[in-house]
């Protein structure tokens, strides 16, 4: 006999473990990112709704939760479990939209506060009005909760009637695997003519897996054959090894079919006998109540590692991602420097330049094109980086999350950034060569525009543009020649890296603020020990 | 027949006399398809599927049918077991999210369903004792002249198939794949019976698929029972003789083939139908899906049966109605066992499931428009059997729907093509592209900076000729002192890399992505290869041809006056030399003393000296833009020439495939066909 024994240090660890789950995110769109998500969820959802209100309040009533598929009559079930009519049953599917939880009026404090599911807004409707029409404006009807009081149901016993769980609407089927979750026993009904169903089979599976308390009702079964279907449903359940589940049969019978009327007192009796017992017998309540809440408890230990796996591939993906866009500019920055030193600058327009300098062009023309070749030679190795980066980023799934699919960097900015930034670079030659000019005392000053040009030239040109070193040597003298240079090049290195830098974060933003981290991997997986170490 | 044709009746006008509508109908037929194919029949020549099937035809109609008809079935026995195979892998692989733990966990129950206690395979006893006639192979031997399409589905099918090939290089198989089923499915239909349709009943377990056969068919020939699923195997039925090749292709063995009772109201209005009983798609029993799946691509219409109960399951209306949404007029929904339902229960439940029907987006065949048909009835009690036997008699008889089918399904096959062909906006390199690059590629080459210093190279050349000669003197002084930096000799050597290399890949890329940019992925990335393969070798040839086209060796041309200016301006300097020598004269006293006429001349030299190289200057400008402007206009020229024959040529043509395949995928899609 399991009982169900409860310390504040396993609260703790548990409130800790629910808030490293809260936490976990899962942005990148990995091929198990949406499973991970939904698991996320409802391990979430099950910790939230269920396990710790459980834990912390042994004694609140049971909560039945009764599910199954479209049109299986979980609503004539309930209604006549209560006796009245406290769920709207009918032909037209899906029937139930709003869960409905029926408790017994002395037991309504439990469920009127946010103890269990939280998320879900709370109505009370006094009789047979439909909660739509007392809803806010705006307010989502499928997240809502309808309490309704009757004493026909026993004290210390709730039961609530839930959405299909393969209903066309999608918002129903999440809120049905959130409320099935939520109970302390699983009733899941099914019916002859569904009980070979795929659909239930992964419920009773999943039910099976979790070790929660479970009952089975096959209902609408034509009288004729009620010990043949039950019979082979039974045979079904042993199959799958759930063949001690208490199995209920109710027959269709005709004044209940379709109407939505309630069934005869009968016909529900034995369901009826069970939850009672189960909910007033000390033994048979705590044995219910723990082998769910154990259930939930172990199946954390093979939950957990999931989800920390999967957080785990979030951060693998968004590493391979980050070094993808850190190898593509690393790599366009070798080139660049490669083609610095080789001269590439002083080609095309600006050689031209350089070939007309002294007679047929200015020094203030020559510093144009060598300032524009340069940006253009920094651009080109931006947009090639990009191209790569895209290039390796369309092989990862990772990289089509919208926040990365979005062409932020656009190239007209990043032509503009990498002109002011050439352009601070002239200045500052130009500042450089105005102060090497000053300090020449010499009675023919050099023309400091013309200086400025030749540094540039003897910098960006490479060996071919060896004369125009010599040039400046002529000009302001070797050593001088020799510093302008030098504090030149430093210059140019430091406008070079600091673009490539910048460019890199900027593309590397988007990714960045997805705020994929490997620390919730491990914080998952201490969260899990440190729990089982307090059970 | 459809309002296609008859559009076609009215364009061959010299047709529409003929007496025989179908024989006229096929002549259309022929017409028009041999006009679209001309251009095909060369290369595509036997691939062509009514192409083999008009010979076909022939070959039928002279009563060769024995051979043919052996051929047929062994053919389509053949397409039918890959087809199996193929659909049971598939579907294996792509169960629904839901499903995957059912296919993942070991202990599937799947396998569990194969104990005795739920009885899968229909004992043939039991099934030979219902006094069913099981289809003898004598039948399967009589004829059936093929099924023929109408002129627009085979135009669409020879553009699908066009389309096809010429996009197999482009794009990988698996985006194509279903265009290619189409495409075999469409061949293969065409080979087989056109007097019959094939018409299955799907549905959910227990909904009475299997009951509504029977009722159909007048007999029980499918096991009915209360045992979950029920039907584990499709059974066919057939109306009429000749529709054996239909059903091999279904691959249903001849055990599981019926034939209804014979009767002889029941023979002549549902003559030509091809009724096939499904098992379950929803069943935990994972093969009865695949069974279901793949017949459900294989055949004409189908009837889904629903119940009160299910009518709004999940895996219903989002595993098959939905994506089976444009299949609506080959689609019958009946609501069965309304007897469940009291009262005007069930007129609410049928407007429920048309509504739902339509949220899927199925087209209701209501008021005479053409979409599904929805009925309710009863296959216990018989009650509205009737109307679905009215209906689908009307439907055989008409003999349209495995054309509507092949169209529905190609009309699927466009819209899953889409993304990989249609285009958000109009692509193409415009003109302001082209003259974009040809300006980067300029700009490379440095056509504006060889200009200008062509020009002024030219002026300042004008000046020295022009210039006093005493001017000449002074510069000539000055450059003495002046550091040479710029005009080395050195530099005069050829310069292997002249062309800004950054500036060729950057307008190569940027011109990629003007030419690239709205098209649907696979063929940007062909646009973008086409251009970094043709600027591959571009700078070496720019550079290569900077050199060829720039200035022509030798002296710049002179303009015509240049040698009067020369000659005016030395005759200012020797009237100056004149003037200097004749006052030296008078002043060393060698000549009379007369002042006035030496100072004139000499002013007038001194003065008409700089006049003359000013307005030399002034009038050499026009010829120094001209000789730059020339020069540069050949560096571009030279540059742009080389451009476009090395990238905008190769992207271009990358964009006329593109758009060829476009033009064929709107064939496809029918916008073109139509506006033909």
């Amino acid at each position: 006999m399991v009982t169900l024994d409860v310390r504040p240090q396993l609260l703790d660890a548990l409130s800790a473990l629910r808030d490293r789950v809260a936490a976990a995110r899962f942005p990148l769109p990995l091929a198990g990112a949406p499973r991970a998500r939904a698991n996320r969820d409802e391990l979430l959802a099950q910790l939230d709704d269920y396990l710790v209100p459980r834990l912390r309040e042994p004694d609140a009533p049971l909560l039945a939760v009764v599910g199954g598929s479209t049109g299986a009559g979980k609503s004539t079930l309930v209604n006549s479990l209560v006796g009245r009519r406290v769920s709207e049953a009918g032909v037209l599917r899906p029937t139930t939209r709003t869960p409905v939880l029926v408790c017994h009026p002395e037991d309504h404090h439990w469920f009127s506060g946010m103890r269990v599911l939280p998320d879900l807004t709370r109505v009370w409707v006094p009789h047979q009005e439909t909660a739509e029409d007392l809803l806010l404006p705006g307010e989502d009807p499928t997240r809502v909760l309808r309490v309704e009081t009757a004493d026909t149901v026993p004290r210390g016993l709730a039961l609530l009637d839930a959405p299909d769980i393969d209903s066309l609407v999608a918002d129903n089927r999440v809120l049905a695997a959130e409320l099935i979750c939520a109970a302390d026993i699983w009733v899941m009904v099914t019916t002859a003519a569904r009980y070979a169903d795929a659909v239930p089979w992964h419920l009773l599976r999943t039910a099976k897996e979790y070790d929660a308390t479970l009952v089975t009702v096959l209902d609408r079964v034509p009288h004729q054959v009620v010990s043949e279907v039950s019979r082979q449903y039974g045979a079904l359940l042993t199959k799958a090894g759930l063949g001690d589940v208490p199995r209920f049969t109710v027959p269709e019978l005709p004044e209940s079919a379709w109407g939505g009327g309630l069934l005869p007192a009968t016909a529900v009796a034995p369901l009826r006998t069970w939850l009672v017992h189960v909910t007033q017998d000390p033994a048979a309540r705590q044995h219910a109540l723990a082998r769910t809440a154990y259930g939930v408890l172990n199946s954390l230990k093979a939950r957990m590692p999931e989800l920390a796996g999967a957080a785990a591939a979030q951060y693998a993906a968004a590493m391979r991602l980050t070094s993808a866009v850190e190898a593509a500019y690393d790599s366009e920055h070798t080139r660049v420097r490669g083609r610095l030193q080789s001269g590439a600058v002083l080609a095309g327009d600006a050689l031209k330049r350089w070939r007309a300098f002294p007679l047929d062009c200015s020094a203030g023309e020559l510093l144009d094109a060598l300032v524009e070749s340069l940006a253009a030679l920094l651009l080109c190795a931006v947009t090639a980086a990009d191209e790569r980066v895209d290039d390796a980023w369309r092989r990862e799934p990772a990289a089509r999350a919208p926040e990365l699919a979005d062409p932020d960097p656009s190239l007209e900015s990043a032509e503009h950034r990498i002109g002011m930034a050439v352009r601070r670079w002239r200045r500052e030659l130009e500042e450089y060569a105005e102060d090497e000019v000053r300090a020449l005392d010499r009675s023919v000053a050099p023309d400091p525009e013309a200086v400025a040009a030749l540094v540039a030239t003897a910098l960006l040109g490479g060996r071919r543009a060896r004369s125009a070193g010599e040039g400046l040597a002529e000009r302001i003298g070797a050593h001088g020649a020799l510093r302008l240079r030098d504090r030149g090049g430093r210059l140019l290195t430091e406008h070079l890296d600091r673009v490539m830098h910048t460019e890199r974060e900027r593309r590397l933003a988007p990714l960045d603020a997805l705020d994929v981290h490997p620390e919730p991997q491990a914080e998952l997986i201490a969260a899990l020990s440190v729990l089982q170490k307090e059970r | 027949m459809t309002a296609v044709t008859d559009q076609d009746h009215t364009e061959h006008a010299d047709h529409a006399g003929d007496t025989v509508p179908k024989h006229d109908d096929r002549e259309n037929g022929r017409k028009g398809e041999s006009a679209s194919e001309k251009g095909l029949q060369e290369e595509n020549g036997d691939d062509s599927p009514w192409e083999g099937a008009r010979e076909h035809h022939a070959r039928v109609e002279s009563s060769d049918s024995g051979r043919t008809d052996s051929w047929q079935t062994g053919k389509s026995r053949h397409t039918g077991e890959s087809r199996h195979t193929g659909e049971a892998r598939d579907t294996g692989k792509s169960t629904a999210p839901g499903d995957s733990q059912a296919s993942a966990d070991p202990a599937d129950p799947a396998d569990s369903w194969d104990d005795g206690l739920i009885a899968r395979r229909v004992t043939e006893g039991a099934a030979a004792e219902h006094a069913a006639l099981v289809e003898s192979r004598a039948h399967s031997a009589q004829s059936a002249a093929p099924l023929t399409y109408d002129s627009t589905l085979r135009s669409r099918l020879v553009a699908l198939r066009e389309l096809v090939g010429l996009s197999r290089t482009r794009l990988d198989s698996r985006t194509l794949a279903e265009a290619g089923r189409v495409l075999d499915e469409a061949a293969a239909r065409h080979r087989l019976s056109g007097q019959h349709t094939v018409v299955a009943i799907a549905g959910a377990t227990g909904s009475g698929k299997s009951q509504l056969f029977n009722a159909l068919a007048g007999v029980p020939i499918s096991e009915t029972g209360l045992r979950r699923p029920t039907t584990a195997a499709p059974v066919a039925c057939s109306w009429s003789d000749g529709g054996a090749g239909l059903i091999e292709r279904l691959g249903i063995p001849p055990r599981l083939r019926r034939r209804p009772l014979q009767n002889g109201d029941n023979d002549t209005q549902l003559c030509g139908l091809v009724l096939v009983d499904l098992p379950d798609h929803d069943s935990a029993a994972v093969q009865h899906r695949q069974h279901v799946d793949r017949i459900l691509t294989l055949v004409d219409a189908v009837i889904w049966v629903v119940d009160p109960e299910k009518y709004a399951d999940a895996v219903l209306h989002e595993r098959y109605l939905r994506p089976m949404a444009g299949h609506a007029e080959v689609m019958f929904v009946v609501l069965n066992q309304v007897d469940r339902l009291p009262g005007e229960a069930a007129d609410q439940v049928l407007d429920d499931l048309r509504r739902l029907l339509d949220e899927d987006g199925i087209a209701l065949g209501e008021y005479g428009e053409p979409g599904a048909t929805v009925l309710a009835l009863s296959a216990l009690t018989g009650d509205g059997v009737g109307e679905l036997r009215e209906a689908l008699g009307q439907f055989v008889a008409e003999r349209r729907a495995p054309a509507r089918r092949i169209s529905a399904d190609v009309d699927a096959a466009a819209v899953g093509l889409r993304p990989v062909y249609a285009i958000r906006r109009r692509t193409g390199l415009s003109e302001e592209a082209r003259d974009e690059f040809a300006a980067r590629l300029a700009d490379a080459v440095g056509a504006t900076a060889a200009g200008e210093a062509a020009e002024r190279a030219w002026l300042r050349n004008a000046n020295r000729a022009c210039g006093t000669p005493w001017l000449r003197l002074w510069r000539w002084y000055q450059d003495r002192f002046e550091p040479q930096t710029g005009r080395l000799p050195v530099r005069a050597q050829p310069d292997e890399k002249a062309t800004a290399r950054q500036r060729v890949e950057q307008a190569v890329r940027t011109l990629a992505d003007r030419a690239s940019s709205g098209l649907p992925a696979p063929w940007a990335l062909a646009v973008r290869e086409a251009a970094v393969r043709g600027s591959q070798g571009l700078p070496e040839a720019l550079d290569e041809l900077a050199a060829r086209a720039g200035l022509p060796p030798g002296r710049p041309p002179r303009p015509g006056w240049w040698p009067a200016a020369v000659l005016v301006q030395a005759s200012m300097t020797l009237l100056q030399i004149v003037g200097g020598l004749w006052l030296l004269g008078q002043i060393i006293g060698f000549m009379a003393p007369n002042l006035g006429v030496p100072v004139l001349l000499m002013v007038t030299g001194i003065v008409g000296g700089p006049l003359v190289e000013w307005s030399c200057r002034m009038a050499a400008r026009g010829p120094a833009r001209r000789y730059g402007a020339d020069a540069e206009r050949r560096l571009r020229e030279a540059a742009a020439g080389c451009g476009r024959a090395r990238v905008l040529d190769p992207v271009a043509a990358e964009l006329l495939r593109y758009r060829e395949v476009r033009e064929q995928y709107g064939r496809v899609a029918g916008v073109g066909a139509t506006a033909r």
